[in-house]
């Protein structure tokens, strides 16, 4: 069996566990964050389909808000070289998650990833837009996912444009003041013997970033889907006069 | 040090990009009901099980304990051993109007508004579930939205809050706006309601577009944001019998619904609603794209809906009591699955299911006395449990024997409501209790003895 087989057959399995574990169609709200007060009921997010179900709006035919500042702090590359997070921010539209690799909460990490991976598809069309534009997965998991291991993550996904950073912290104090700054939630579940799961409950947030440091737009898991982001980013660039409105739609 | 080994990489990577590929192929993906208090924000982090507490937000009464407005916390938890018991009260200083409340999309703040000084105290409720603290107030409401007054709805969005308010600091009326600030309580934007003046790109469907506000709820699925009418601040802060009797005062009340493209939140459509549209409850069904509201003062119920062509409409589908007595329709709530519409009637002090499985055709099955006087309810996620609290406005609730104060516990069996238990809350010296949120350990990785921790509990 070839590769992509190999990763098809192993899509495939994991698609029946998704369809297994559904039930009757009810709602489209799906649960934000992943252990809270889950019920055997899994949902799937509308990121995960191809098209909105909606009309998207043109871009540039909105303004976004500035929301607040994007925070900083100490950050360390796939090759554990340290950077200040707010260095990697400002030359480039920025959009930013927090996953762990261990994650596997299918409206979670995964999630994120599978809809970063389908933007950058998305801009590859567009290579005169796809080099202004970043995308950042830091990981909440700094005891697990060392450099190397976003490395392994990362793999190919990091290649040309849009670039892909995949980012982990030296500690957990570290990264603590990282996710204060963007109000990003994350709760360690431990055993009744007091040993770290593994798992992470966490609200699933990414953060569009504009050139001038400033959280424009902010995605949970009923807004993260790579078609409307596209939009969002395409009204900053237009903002940015980088992109015109004729081009933009 | 457990390390990701090649191979676990590699399977994410091919599997994220298979099943990308895979998930975009497939058709029918279909999704299923989770949620909690089912007439949150589906942004919002649910509860689907038990809940631990009540948070009551409660307005002040001179002469009644401190006289303060505050947040009184009851445990709901029938395995706690203070069950039904107030176990903690939080005043804020002075009376407010004290009105709606909020969590946000995390569920570790409540936002909560006062209608009269346009105060927005934000609650600190995930530190300890059982005991909020204040994390901070909002005082310059009206000067960062422009002008708006009564901060009322309070409606989480990703990472923010959507504030509706009822009115304005020009002619204290009806006219006004929504407002959005982040998590933290930050100025983010306003956006003012669509006017015969400056529809602001709306389609006017009716006669008016009155500018007036109440409700905001959204339909992510639908890309759609509804909200509704009152009245403004020369209205609710006045006497209630002495309202009714001033015909231009009784002319000063919202007639609209609006619906609006929640990403760019711009107005689209105002429809005409006649008698004061109030609270706004959406469907959770992914084939149910529609809304209901309920009109105060004509005393019916409406049908915000969707067409197979995408186009939106309002139309009236049944009347709630006798409207020629002015039962006074306040607080709604929904069922999980779309089925049953709970009204709540201020004047007969009523609680009315109706069986709303034929969303253009309600019909009433069941009705209850709760008290006196009754407004707002939180129904659980399973549909269990029915809260009561009895408050409408300060000067608007009823006086003497009839102004009874309550927060009280019902289990719907499907045929009938049980009462659990009942807090008077002039006898504990509260107040008037208005809007409930639940609050619940499980949502931030507690327990009592739980030796789960929050990687990001900080303090301020």
């Amino acid at each position: 069996m070839g590769k992509g087989s190999k990763y098809l057959a192993v899509g495939l399995i994991l698609l029946v566990s998704l369809v297994g574990c559904e039930r009757p169609a009810e709602e489209d709200a799906p649960m934000p964050w992943s252990h809270a007060a889950q019920t055997d009921v899994q949902v799937i997010a509308g990121g995960w389909k191809p098209e909105l179900p909606y009309d998207p709006p043109e871009p540039g035919s909105y303004t976004l808000p500035v929301v607040s500042a994007a925070g900083g702090g100490t950050v360390l590359d796939t090759d554990g070289k340290q950077w200040e997070l707010s260095d990697l921010l400002g030359d480039r539209l920025v959009l930013l998650t927090f996953i762990y690799t261990n994650c596997s909460e299918i409206n979670g990490c995964p999630l994120a990833t599978a809809v970063f991976y389908k933007l950058k598809e998305r801009f590859k069309a567009e290579p005169e837009l796809a080099d202004k534009i970043r995308l950042i997965s830091i990981s909440f998991d700094p005891r697990q996912d060392t450099p190397g291991a976003m490395k392994l993550y990362g793999g190919t996904f990091s290649e040309g444009d849009p670039e892909w950073l995949f980012l982990t912290t030296p500690s957990e104090e570290v990264l603590e003041p990282i996710l204060r700054s963007y109000g990003q939630m994350v709760i360690q579940e431990f055993d009744e013997d007091g040993n770290f799961t593994g798992t992470m409950a966490h609200v699933l947030r990414a953060f569009l970033i504009d050139k001038s440091r400033n959280i424009r737009q902010e995605y949970s898991v009923s807004f993260l889907h790579d078609q409307l982001i596209a939009i969002d980013i395409k009204t900053l660039l237009m903002e940015d006069g980088v992109l015109t409105a004729q081009a933009g739609s | 040090m457990k390390k990701m080994s090649k191979l676990h990489a590699r399977w994410i990577q091919g599997s994220l990009a298979s099943l990308c590929v895979l998930l975009a192929s497939v058709v029918g993906f279909q999704s299923a009901a989770i949620a909690d208090e089912t007439c949150m924000s589906p942004y919002m982090a649910k509860i689907v099980g038990q809940e631990d507490y009540v948070y009551i937000w409660t307005l002040g009464k001179e002469g009644v304990g401190d006289g303060q407005d505050k947040l009184v916390t009851v445990s709901v938890n029938p395995e706690s051993p203070h069950y039904g018991k107030v176990v903690n009260v939080l005043s804020v200083g002075g009376r407010n109007e004290a009105h709606h409340s909020g969590l946000t999309d995390d569920r570790r703040y409540l936002f909560a508004g006062g209608l009269d000084t346009n105060k927005i105290f934000i609650f600190d409720v995930h530190s300890n579930p059982s005991k909020p603290s204040l994390h901070k107030v909002i005082t310059d409401f009206v000067e960062k939205t422009g002008g708006m007054v009564g901060p009322h709805t309070m409606y989480a969005l990703p990472g923010r809050i959507m504030v509706s308010a009822l009115s304005n600091n020009k002619d204290h009326g009806g006219r006004t706006g929504l407002a959005e600030f982040t998590n933290e309580g930050e100025f983010v934007a306003a956006h003012w309601m669509p006017t015969d003046e400056d529809l602001r790109g709306a389609q006017k469907v009716g006669n008016i577009a009155d500018g007036y506000g109440y409700d905001v709820r959204v339909l992510p699925r639908r890309n759609v944001m509804v909200t509704s009418s009152f009245t403004g601040w020369s209205n609710y802060m006045m006497d209630f019998g002495k309202m009714l009797g001033d015909a231009e005062a009784m002319k000063r009340f919202g007639n609209t619904v609006v619906v609006w493209d929640l990403h760019t939140r711009k107005p689209k459509k105002v429809f005409e609603v006649p008698g004061s549209p109030l609270e706004i409850r959406c469907a959770w069904g992914s084939q149910n794209n529609y809304c209901f509201t309920t009109t105060a003062l004509t005393s019916q119920i409406w049908l915000i809906h969707e067409d197979d062509a995408g186009e939106w409409h309002a139309q009236a589908v049944g009347d709630i009591g006798d409207p020629s007595q002015v039962p006074l329709p306040v607080d709604i709530s929904i069922t999980a699955d779309d089925k049953g519409l709970w009204v709540q009637t201020f004047m007969d002090g009523k609680t009315r299911h109706f069986d709303i499985s034929d969303p253009f055709n309600p019909k009433q099955t069941y009705e209850h006395v709760v008290g006196s006087q009754v407004n707002m309810t939180s129904q659980s996620w399973d549909g269990k449990r029915m809260y009561y609290t009895s408050s409408l406005l300060g000067n608007w609730d009823k006086t003497g024997d009839q102004d009874e104060q309550f927060f009280k516990l019902f289990e719907w069996n499907g045929k009938e409501l049980v009462q659990k238990f009942a807090i008077d809350f002039y006898a504990e010296n509260l107040g008037r209790p208005h809007q409930m949120r639940f609050g619940a350990y499980s949502l931030y990785g507690q327990k009592p003895n739980s030796k789960g921790t929050m990687l990001s509990q900080w303090v301020e």
